[in-house]
């Protein structure tokens, strides 16, 4: 799902680093500060956890592979604000690293990934975590990988449609191909995942209060 | 009659030049793959190669072949960009030095701007990835536990 470098002109890509940079900044001052230090272990683990699950490649028919996000799960834990930095980290890691994604495609894969599809969750889950915690999870995730996936197909859309040249994919082929997956298998695990590991971290966090 | 048999059995200087001729050239050609960190490759994805003399309009246009080859014959040395373009927004972005023309192959090839990502890689990936960002936190966490005793 990450845009690499080359794909997206400067159009596209400083406007999105526009928004995202003093996003950044709002987010660590207010979730990484010295106040937040007894959460930063726990943040740092989901952050590993959720570059892990973007290496597993799940095989989808068509001869194509798509990967979970695991940022809705730090949305539902920590909040919105937190998930979109620490995605932005696992994005730079494997950017600077790995050679997955890219520099200049980070404020957009940032923003699609870390903010947008994070935020629906958390949404998501705080209007219907009432109703039913578990269902709420699983529906947030899906939800927000979907959002994801979406945001990401468009700004590609955009960039085939100011300059077919610099990503030549049309918008019908390219949107088909990525919503595909994401609705029928990626969507479905990420919410899998998400709900599980909640539970798991609230018993966690009920074991370690009593 | 004898004129008429000549000029229909005589091969037509026109003909001639609708005929398509072809020579095989070994060893003039480079072939870049296109695969994943895990090993899968961009199988019949959209690639564009941009020599060094026009880096604007593409030199060569296509898809990749099944096991996720494309290949062109450089014409000038010099860097040339190859870009794959897989449908699900995945793709890669790299520079291909040739050192001379028709050159037997490129002196070497990285993604633009990026590091090479090797096979290898796949397997020690999640592992350097966790320990860079693990690092990271923990390095957070000492920096203020230090500041917060010093108070």
């Amino acid at each position: 799902m990450h845009i690499p470098d080359g794909f997206l002109a400067p159009t596209i890509t400083l406007p999105a680093y526009a928004i995202s940079a003093p996003l950044w900044v709002w987010a660590a001052r207010k979730h990484f500060g010295p106040n937040q230090v007894e959460a930063l272990p726990a943040v740092g683990a989901l952050t590993a956890v959720a570059f892990v699950l973007q290496t597993i490649m799940i095989p989808v028919p068509g001869g194509t592979s798509t990967h979970l996000i695991g940022a809705a799960l730090l949305a539902l834990a920590q909040g919105p604000l937190v998930a979109f930095v620490c995605e932005s980290l696992v994005l730079l890691v494997q950017a600077l690293f790995f050679g997955a994604g890219g520099i200049t495609a980070l404020g957009v894969n940032a923003l699609a990934m870390g903010l947008l599809g994070p935020l629906c969750a958390w949404l998501v889950f705080r209007g219907l975590r009432r109703a039913s915690p578990r269902l709420a999870a699983l529906l947030a995730a899906y939800l927000g990988m979907q959002v994801s996936t979406l945001a990401v197909a468009l700004t590609l859309g955009l960039q085939h449609h100011l300059s077919p040249a610099i990503f030549p994919t049309p918008f019908p082929v390219m949107i088909a191909a990525m919503m595909l997956p994401s609705l029928t298998v990626a969507g479905i695990v990420e919410g899998l995942y998400t709900m599980l590991a909640l539970r798991l971290l609230e018993r966690v966090r009920g074991k370690a209060a009593s | 009659m004898a004129l008429a048999a000549l000029i229909l059995v005589a091969p037509s200087p026109v003909a001639h030049a609708h005929e398509v001729l072809h020579s095989i050239e070994r060893g003039k050609a480079i072939a870049v793959k296109a695969f994943f960190a895990d090993g899968e490759v961009l199988a019949y994805s959209e690639y564009q190669v941009f020599s060094p003399a026009d880096p604007r309009i593409p030199y060569q246009k296509g898809r990749t072949d099944r096991s996720g080859y494309l290949a062109f014959v450089p014409d000038v040395p010099g860097a040339w960009r190859v870009k794959v373009t897989d449908a699900t927004g995945h793709g890669l972005d790299v520079v291909v030095d040739v050192a001379a023309v028709g050159a037997q192959g490129p002196s070497s090839g990285h993604p633009a701007g990026q590091g090479v990502v090797a096979s290898w890689a796949f397997a020690v990936r999640p592992i350097l990835g966790v320990g860079v960002i693990a690092a990271l936190f923990a390095l957070l966490v000492l920096l203020y536990r230090r500041r917060r005793s010093a108070k």
